[in-house]
């Protein structure tokens, strides 16, 4: 019977979360349009419309030519954000244990946060020449702060009572993990990985373009030297499709689950 | 029998004393309020007796085993059921998750707490409802001590009401012994054996007050004239600054012990 009505529960929020995208829906729609209207005054050759983009990209995936790109270019992302998740998280939550470490790597981290990933492009390039380190390791140094910061914050602002709590109750080291921080802490880590996703998408497209002859910033580069603007916004929207997905397929409907205590009823 | 017995406390924050010379006896069974005004060092005493703080000196001595606190405000896991923060202190122990969830409920709905309140999350629960889970949080371990560091100064006269009867029932059937913190006179009254009043600068014990009575014998009539009464002592009057004037310095001289025997 308890699992019913759980599972009746979990139904209807899914059901919920899937209603709620008809408002996202609309705003994209809105946008289409808005697109469609600038494609009309300008003509094709400057602004394809979103349908004629979206017939290139379906082109483009029948005739074999989208998948490998986008595949290499989301294992480039997968293995430079993984890494930054990584370190950015643990380094971070470490970093917030104490007052000085926080310190100490504050302003580092705003250093960080500022020096544009273009220049990190150029070092990259220097460093690890055109292979696929530059790309992963360019994700990296851009995505890491931005993890690290959120980490650091979550394990600086856990409530001192609820740490009292915790020792008065005599909660064994794992369930302090478990119980305590790990709760916490995914509240401020869930939202800096979802800007650390964007982030890394975006600097994958840009690395490749520059620097690498395959993945989807290659790709652009192509069809920009070949004036073939249809084909770059196909390339734009796949990318920006594949962000979506993830964002709103897999992180949202998980950071939703993690934070159930944080608004609404118990799913 | 059980007791907790403290010589010789103090505790230094830094250079400012906050306790000094504080000692007390509590025996199973018997409920000791502590009273006085706010920065006496009330709260700090009641961590030095959980075990969150270490007290700069201090000869303590305790024979109770399950300690459970509660706090001034409920200080609940946010992203806990109100099920699972009463069975905490049960997880912390082991006690496996079907018999903990069962036992966490069993004691959430004595207390008033319907099935769909122990399923919702602290936020969705009113500020009388936390204080329910916060007190069947430290009841559900059944423990021989419990410490309440003025967990009802925040609710309304009815709920105070019930939340001591809940109490008084637990003392009663556990023979759980109670340390509580409180400000408010009329809440030591009515609950406590015995009363002590706190002074701040540097925090101390100035007076003992014994109240003979059975706890169930108290009427509220009994419980406004005594309050009155107590009023009128000197200590108290001048502790909450209702009157001028001092009150003897803590004895610095001869009290400290001198370190252990070998």
């Amino acid at each position: 019977m308890k699992v019913l009505t759980r599972l009746r529960g979990a139904l209807a929020a899914t059901l919920g979360y899937l209603w709620s995208g008809w408002g996202a829906v609309t705003s994209v729609l809105m946008f289409c349009a808005l697109w469609e209207y600038g494609a009309r005054i300008h003509g094709d050759l400057v602004l394809p419309g979103p349908v004629a983009t979206l017939r290139r990209l379906a082109e483009m995936f029948d005739s074999g030519l989208a998948v490998p790109e986008l595949a290499i270019s989301a294992r480039r992302t997968l293995y430079g954000l993984g890494l930054a998740l990584a370190a950015g998280s643990t380094l971070g939550l470490l970093a917030g244990r104490s007052l000085t470490t926080a310190m100490v790597s504050r302003p580092l981290v705003t250093l960080l946060l500022g020096m544009p990933p273009i220049a990190w492009l150029v070092l990259a390039m220097l460093w690890f020449g055109m292979g696929d380190a530059t790309p992963v390791f360019t994700v990296l140094v851009a995505c890491f702060p931005i993890v690290f910061a959120g980490a650091m914050q979550g394990a600086r602002t856990l409530d001192n009572r609820l740490r009292n709590v915790a020792r008065a109750y005599r909660l064994p080291w794992h369930m302090l993990l478990t119980d305590l921080y790990l709760p916490h802490v995914a509240s401020y880590l869930f939202p800096s990985w979802i800007t650390a996703l964007g982030t890394s998408w975006k600097v994958v497209v840009m690395a490749e373009l520059l620097t690498t002859a395959d993945g989807v910033g290659a790709a652009l580069a192509v069809s920009r030297s070949q004036l073939d603007t249809a084909t770059s916004l196909g390339w734009i929207v796949a990318v920006l499709g594949l962000l979506l997905g993830v964002e709103y397929l897999l992180l949202e409907p998980l950071k939703r689950r993690v934070e159930r205590w944080r608004s609404g009823p118990a799913a | 029998m059980n007791a907790l017995h403290i010589r010789h406390l103090y505790h230094r924050y830094g250079l400012t004393e906050v306790l000094a010379d504080v000692g007390f006896d509590l025996y199973a069974g018997e409920t000791l309020a502590l009273v006085g005004p706010s920065g006496c060092g009330k709260s700090t005493l009641l961590h030095v007796v959980a075990g969150l703080l270490r007290p700069s000196e201090a000869v303590i001595s305790s024979t109770f085993r399950g300690i459970g606190c509660v706090f001034q405000e409920p200080c609940l896991m946010p992203w806990k059921t109100a099920l699972d923060n009463i069975a905490l202190g049960l997880k912390a122990l082991g006690v496996p998750k079907a018999a903990r969830r069962r036992q966490a409920a069993a004691l959430g709905l004595r207390m008033g707490l319907g099935e769909e309140d122990l399923a919702k999350y602290p936020h969705e629960l009113s500020g009388g409802m936390q204080s329910r889970v916060s007190l069947a949080r430290a009841l559900v371990l059944s423990p021989d001590l419990l410490l309440l560091d003025e967990p009802f100064s925040a609710l309304d006269v009815g709920l105070k009401a019930e939340l001591y009867g809940l109490l008084r029932e637990q003392v009663a059937r556990r023979g759980t012994a109670v340390l509580m913190i409180t400000h408010d006179l009329m809440e030591a009254v009515r609950l406590a054996d015995r009363i002590i009043m706190m002074v701040p600068a540097p925090g101390r014990l100035v007076r003992e007050f014994v109240l003979e009575l059975a706890r169930e014998e108290r009427t509220d009539a009994w419980v406004y004239r005594t309050t009155a009464e107590l009023m009128q002592a000197e200590e108290v009057r001048i502790g909450f600054g209702l009157a001028q004037g001092e009150l003897p310095p803590p004895l610095h001289e001869h009290a400290r012990h001198g370190g252990c025997v070998v």
